[in-house]
């Protein structure tokens, strides 16, 4: 913060006044502290408090470093030695100053010469500086990225834009490129504007275009495409940190988030002007719409952009002030180059950022409701945004109310007669069983009705529609185990009539009640309250097929093993296999409903089969003799499934992973970052060397007056039209695009950045203006050659005298091989296929984590926190944790192994190879035309050029020479051609 | 320095920096080509360290879920004794926990004995790791800053528990590069993903060749290594790719960025062979293979990854982190300690056969054998009977063996009960500088310029254990 604030006022006084008691004796004083006390104070203090070092929060370079002192308050009380924590310190009584480690305890001379001093009145020369963050206040006043802007030309041209960068390459003597040829340019614009190689077709035209605008009229046809949104787009999504999934400890899905990728898509092809853009993105939610639906929508949409934050650890609430931060860090550095995230803990080091400016920005977030993604301990996701007006959405629920009264009061009906019947079944259970077998089933342990038999297992009569029950209990109301079950039922009078549970395992979801031979019925209950049938029909366990379910939630189940090996999930589920899992105090009961009077036999076990699960099980086998029993269970089953209501789903209200106001409040100061530690609260404001204005009362969370202030400095204007230029070039007139505070460098032509800035502003804040305004340049369309004088003088391009040759990025070497095999969907894509939210159970143990393939741009790849797409990882696509403002660009091996063994390279060379052999098949032509035309043909797609005569005859030799036919020939030269240089580097 | 020669290369993609390639000594290249890349900024190239560093590489043997300290390395016969005793404590995990209002000790369930001349004791649960304590310098002191999974995992790797930094092997291999351009720098063999996923062993804002490439035990360890066409075709595909570089290079003035890439597919081609060299352990004896407890054509299991590390680092691999499970079905013993029995039996044999080979061999003369976990297990329960542990990042022991350190020792201590790390406590930054510095580096030297700050690996803490140091 600014020393002299007005909160502060007490540390500009007190200094006046030592000052007026210094005076008195003056020059002496001074004399006796350049003499004895700063060369002291240099020699054994400095180096743990001056300067951007102040352990323990104090400063002893400065006068009022000792005055405001450190953690433990005022470090010198001029005039009173004693009471100076200083000079108890030195004298070992409090703390120890010089450590041991720092030299130790001062000499008694030099103690005494800091006694005699502060003694005097500690009198102190030293300058006073102002300071805000890490700058002096005179340095971040003038720091060159905060200036105005000088006025826009009426005129903006490209030639200016050349003058500057020529102006530069003269006084540094350095000769330029000429320009790049025309395949090279075309190429070059394609890639640069759209992300894609240019069609056969594309080239053809511009060839033809032999008019002295037809760069021009190219670059307009690009600017125009749909696919410019996606490749522009997916650039912003790099800064932003865009994922599809949340970050915290089981990184969960973001099903709604692509809704925000898309609109930023949208918005790039719109020429969306970027004062509304960045505006939208903080306050979309807030700005007044012109009314439509469309446009409110898209502006909670755009605010997606502040809920994609990262969230932290388990219970993301208990991290918030972490995912407040990431907030604060990005849109720092996104929109104004600065690192603000690094004031959290403490004033920033090197920038005029203060904890305060801070904390002010913090309340405006902590005033917001995010959309909530979930987490381990608090389920599923919430305060997702509706994007129809409520009273669109009551007029939806209320005409489903209507087309679904009758059915739900049916249901309703149908569920109270249910609950009668269970009763009634309840007590039927209670007056007619018979226990026949009861025990607890220890940790591991099988346990045979014989074992555990409590009257005779001997063969007994059963009546038609009575019912054997098996009930498997949680031990001590803990959650239980999976326990296997088996259970055979004979008819002692005709033994071919036997009824075994495992009869159920290949077919287990063909219905509860499920029918077994003869007329009897299998039922699958919960029988916590009386029978209730479970429900959920389960087809695959995590990631299983083999094994489904009946079940209530996670648990009470039913489940089998229908594969014929064991399969390992918790633990290893022998091969076919039936279980029953109880919940917690829930237990799971399988009833068989007896088809005719009989006598019969039973025999079976029950076993924990989850060793180290949790604590055992048990059970109990009962004769439920009563004949009544059976059909009322049966019935009450099939009145549970009935399928003849049909209550429509409840209409889907559209929604967004998006944030609107919260409760509204400044946000006290956390002291050193941590939460924990509350400091005074800090009025919700701007930063305040940008401007400092303060969000006025009744102005909710203040996001909008935040847009307000990041739209119109100039700082947002430079940092955006520095990225627009380090996109097309490689590299920003700033080399540091995050960072144009004191750490970041300076740019190289500071003129052009403030001419290109102000004419971004001129324009409407257009993106698209200024790509023109580049893109029509014989900077932009010199030639990539690095001549001997400019490898020398201008080693790293920094004064572009060249293109800055470059390999395509992750997302484009995917779709350019997607295009090259004519397998590239262009259309837009939208959800990913994540599973259904009611189906998760992500814990930090089994987080969510999925590839989903698709032909769509890879800038609809699904992009995981946690868990980086394996593709996205190899060829540096960008970090979906952190704001990427610059690919980074390896060549390691492994990329060259993918070009070499990847299934899907292969793949799409196949494909390639069979674009090739398959086009111009006219059969008339002698095998040598078309072997020489398809050479050509595969050259021209992907080089745009023709083949030399060299090369003809290099291709021809390898497809002779190469084994196999005409099939793995193509497909093996195809696999040359995409993997060689001219096909990944953009010249 | 490292710092001047690499910092900025994320910011300034510069020629430099974009030839970020692992490329080295092949005999199919054409010689102009090598000299072209002498001077290459090869992230990977190998180098000296600050200062003369005992350790040359690091085999990082990390068990996932949290072992329980008492049980296994820290004995407390205080415990036994005082077995159902109440207590309290302001612990992280119980905490506002409904059910955990009490606690009580809870006794240990394997004996402890001396081992080995220093006497050193170790459960019952390590017999075989208990013959090697000669050799270990035993930190039963460690304590870290989060009882979560998730975030102490990410904290044992990174230094940071909450957001992406680069991992301590990412770390090592910027430091020090790679001695076999033929394998990468930092490997890491994992059957299953551990806790925070690829991010215990990502880059981050390291240069992309820093990061560990992940080796699943099997039959096909490494992604795209197997020729999907026999290898003299291969070699015809890789020719007919070569001419067409050639000379798409010599018109672009031998640009050193497609140079590199040409490079890389030789370098790729050797991996393809060095790779599954590395994993083909037919050469080894059935004495070998029986020191690790492995079955000839085994490829999977703990004993598999111990014996593919030291085939690595003989290889020349910087850092190789064995991953024994993955985040389940691992340590994280709520509901009954015993899990730990299989646990240790599927790790303790392979672990004293690793420790033995090397020493067999002399390698463990310059080879640095971490052991850790994230936390330990708390020494008490919500009952006195209760059969598990809970989550304890109070305290655990770790154990280093090998290069640089002191063995026979054993470092710090707990309380009596095991609760507490009380004398000469290792906070896992401590770790880190100690093993940074057994590596040749000071912690605080060993930076990279990120987003206008210089990060290391120990953020702003740590201090070198040197009590450890031989």
């Amino acid at each position: 913060m600014i020393r002299c604030s007005s909160k502060n006022t007490w540390l500009v006084i007190v200094p006046l006044l030592i000052m007026l008691q210094c005076d008195v004796s003056g020059a002496a004083d001074d004399a006796f502290f350049e003499a004895q006390i700063r060369p002291l104070l240099i020699e054994h203090c400095y180096r743990c408090h001056s300067g951007k070092k102040t352990n323990g929060g104090l400063a002893l370079d400065t006068r009022s470093g000792w005055q405001k002192g450190g953690e433990s308050g005022p470090a010198i009380i001029p005039g009173k030695p004693d009471e100076s924590l200083l000079i108890q310190a030195i004298n070992y009584e409090s703390l120890e100053m010089p450590p041991q480690d720092a030299g130790g305890k001062l000499s008694d001379v030099k103690i005494a010469a800091l006694t005699k001093w502060v003694r005097l009145g500690a009198a102190d020369p030293r300058e006073e500086v102002e300071h805000l963050g890490g700058m002096s206040l005179q340095e971040a006043k003038s720091w060159w990225a905060f200036q105005t802007l000088p006025p826009a030309e009426e005129h903006p041209d490209p030639a200016d834009v050349d003058r500057f960068i020529s102006a530069e390459l003269a006084s540094r003597s350095l000769t330029a490129n000429a320009r790049a040829d025309r395949r090279t340019l075309i190429r070059r614009a394609t890639y640069d504007l759209t992300g894609l190689p240019p069609t056969p077709d594309e080239v053809e035209r511009f060839f033809a275009d032999e008019s002295d605008t037809a760069f021009a009229t190219a670059i307009e046809r690009l600017l125009k495409s749909p696919q410019y949104g996606v490749k522009w787009g997916r650039h912003w999504l790099d800064v932003v940190r865009y994922a599809d999934t949340a970050g915290e400890n089981t990184d969960r899905p973001l099903p709604h988030a692509w809704r925000y990728r898309n609109w930023v898509f949208d918005a790039f092809n719109d020429d969306l002007p970027f004062d509304q853009f960045v505006h939208m993105q903080l306050a979309g939610d807030v700005l007044p719409a012109d009314g439509s639906p469309q446009k409110m929508s898209e502006g909670i949409i755009a605010t997606g952009y502040l809920a994609i934050a990262r969230r932290f650890g388990h219970d993301i609430d208990k991290d918030i002030h972490l995912m407040h931060e990431d907030v604060i860090d990005n849109l720092g550095k996104n929109f104004l180059g600065l690192s603000t995230g690094c004031a959290r803990c403490h004033d920033h080091k090197y920038d005029p950022l203060t904890a305060e400016d801070y904390y002010a920005l913090y309340g405006i977030f902590s005033s917001t409701r995010f959309s909530f993604p979930g987490c381990e301990p608090k389920g599923q996701p919430r305060d997702l945004v509706p994007l129809l007006p409520q009273t669109r959405i009551d007029e939806l629920t209320q005409a489903w109310q209507q087309r679904n009264d009758e059915a739900v009061a049916e249901k309703n009906r149908r569920e109270q007669s249910t609950t009668e019947s269970r009763n009634r079944l309840k007590e039927q259970a209670a007056t007619s069983s018979r226990v026949l077998a009861t025990a607890a089933v220890g940790e591991g342990v099988s346990v045979s009705f014989a074992d555990a038999e409590r009257e005779s297992l001997k063969p007994f009569a059963i009546r038609k529609g009575e019912v054997l029950q098996l009930t498997v209990f949680p031990n001590d109301g803990h959650g239980a185990d999976s326990t296997l079950v088996d259970l055979q039922i004979t008819d002692v009078g005709n033994t071919d009539r036997q009824w075994n549970i495992s009869d159920v395992i290949p077919d287990l979801l063909s219905g509860n009640p499920h029918q077994a031979s003869h007329g009897a019925v299998w039922c699958f209950l919960e029988v916590t309250d009386g029978p209730k049938f479970l429900a959920e029909r389960q087809d695959g366990i995590d990631g299983h097929a083999d094994l489904s379910a009946w079940r209530f939630g996670d648990t009470p189940s039913i489940f089998v093993n229908r594969s014929n090996e064991p399969v390992n999930v918790w633990t290893s589920l022998p091969a076919t296999s039936f279980f029953v899992h109880p919940g917690p105090r829930r237990p799971v009961a399988v009833a068989w409903v007896c088809p005719d009077d009989a006598v019969i036999s039973v025999s079976g076990r029950v076993m924990d089969a989850h060793r180290s699960g949790g604590d055992g099980v048990a059970f109990r086998l009962e004769h439920i003799a009563s004949s009544e029993s059976g059909a009322a269970l049966v019935a009450l089953g099939q009145s549970q499934n009935a399928s003849d209501i049909v209550v429509e789903p409840s209409p889907v209200v559209p929604v967004a992973y998006a944030v609107v106001e919260g409760t509204v409040g400044d946000a006290a100061l956390h002291k050193r970052g941590d939460p924990e530690q509350p400091g005074d609260s800090v009025p919700r404001r701007w930063v305040s060397i940008l401007g400092g204005d303060v969000v006025p009362e009744g102005a909710g969370s203040g996001r909008r007056q935040l847009g307000d202030w990041i739209a119109q400095h100039p700082l947002t204007a430079r940092v955006m039209v520095n990225r627009i230029w380090q996109w097309h070039f490689g590299t920003g007139l700033v080399a540091t695009p995050n960072d144009f505070g004191s750490r970041g460098q300076r740019p190289t032509h500071p003129q052009l950045l403030d001419y290109l800035a102000t004419q971004f502003i001129a324009s409407g804040y257009s993106v698209k203006a200024i790509h023109r305004l580049i893109m029509n340049t014989r900077t932009y369309q010199r030639s990539s050659d690095v001549s001997e004088s400019s490898a020398t003088n201008d080693a790293e391009n920094r004064f572009l005298t060249r293109f800055a040759r470059r390999r395509l990025n992750a997302e484009e070497i995917r779709d350019s091989l997607l295009a090259a095999a004519d397998n590239l969907d262009t259309t837009v894509a939208e959800a990913h296929p994540f599973p259904a939210e009611s189906t998760w159970t992500y814990t930090q143990h089994n987080p969510f984590s999925a590839v989903y393939e698709t032909n769509k741009r890879s800038a609809y790849l699904m992009v995981q926190r946690q868990r980086r797409d394996p593709y996205l990882a190899l060829f540096d696509g960008a970090d979906p944790n952190a704001s990427t403002p610059v690919r980074q660009l390896t060549t390691v091996p492994t990329q060259a192994l993918y070009f070499m063994n990847a299934p899907f390279f292969h793949d799409q060379a196949a494909r390639f190879s069979q674009r090739v052999l398959t086009a111009g098949g006219n059969s008339a032509k002698s095998e040598q035309v078309k072997g020489q035309q398809r050479i050509e043909r595969a050259f021209g797609l992907l080089y745009q050029r023709q083949p030399t005569a060299t090369e003809y005859a290099a291709a021809a030799h390898f497809l002779d020479q190469y084994p196999g036919g005409l099939q793995e020939k193509w497909a093996a030269y195809a696999r040359v051609l995409l993997a060689a240089n001219e096909f990944l580097f953009l010249d | 320095m490292i710092e001047s020669d690499m910092a900025g290369t994320r910011n300034t993609p510069d020629r430099r920096s974009l030839l970020q390639s692992a490329v080295a000594g092949s005999t199919l290249f054409p010689g102009i080509v090598q000299q072209l890349l002498a001077d290459s900024g090869d992230p990977l190239a190998a180098r000296q360290p600050q200062f003369p560093g005992r350790a040359k590489n690091i085999i990082f043997l990390f068990m996932t879920g949290g072992v329980s300290h008492v049980d296994t390395f820290d004995p407390k016969p205080a415990l036994t004794r005082d077995h159902g005793k109440e207590i309290k404590a302001d612990h992280p995990e119980i905490k506002d926990r409904p059910g955990y209002e009490r606690i009580f000790l809870k006794r240990p369930q394997w004996n402890f004995k001396r081992h080995g001349q220093c006497g050193t004791e170790v459960s019952s649960l390590f017999p075989n790791v208990a013959e090697c304590v000669d050799d270990i310098a035993m930190i039963r002191s460690m304590h870290t800053s989060h009882s979560n999974h998730y975030n102490a995992t990410l904290g044992m790797h990174t230094g940071s528990f909450a957001f992406s930094r680069p991992s301590l092997g990412s770390w090592v291999s910027y430091g020090l590069g790679t001695m076999n351009q033929n394998l990468p720098g930092f490997v890491v063999i994992a059957p299953k993903q551990t806790y925070a996923g690829t991010q215990v062993y990502a880059s981050d804002f390291l240069p992309g060749a820093h990061q560990g490439t992940v080796v699943v035990p099997g039959a096909t360890p490494v992604t795209n290594i197997a020729p999907r066409v026999p290898v003299s075709r291969q070699k015809m595909e890789l020719a007919a790719l070569r001419a067409m570089n050639a000379k798409h290079l010599q018109s672009r003035n031998n640009d050193s960025l497609l140079s590199a890439r040409m490079r890389s597919f030789e370098t790729a081609f050797g991996m393809q062979m060095a790779v599954p060299d590395a994993f083909d352990f037919g050469q080894e004896s059935e004495a070998t293979l029986s020191t690790y407890g492995l079955q000839r054509n085994q490829t999977t299991g703990f004993g598999w990854q111990c014996l593919a590390a030291r085939r690595l680092v003989e290889r020349g691999v910087r850092f190789v982190e064995l991953i024994d499970t993955g985040s389940s079905g691992n340590w994280d013993a709520h509901g009954d300690m015993m899990s730990h029995v299989s646990l240790a039996k599927n790790v303790d044999r392979p672990i004293a056969g690793l420790l033995k080979d090397l020493k067999r061999t002399g390698m463990l003369e310059d080879t640095l054998v971490v052991w850790t976990t994230e936390f330990g297990r708390t020494p008490f329960n919500n009952t006195a009977d209760a059969k598990g542990r809970e989550h304890h990042p109070w305290a655990f022991t770790s154990w280093l063996a090998g290069a640089g350190v002191k063995g026979g020792m054993v470092h710090g201590a707990t309380d009596e009960y095991g609760l507490r790390s009380v004398e000469q406590s290792v906070h896992i930054h401590d770790f880190h500088a100690t093993i940074l510095h057994l590596m040749g580096f000071d912690h605080e030297q060993l930076t990279y310029r990120h987003a206008g700050r210089d990060y290391r690996l120990t953020d702003v803490e740590g201090n070198v254990v040197k009590n450890v140091l031989a």
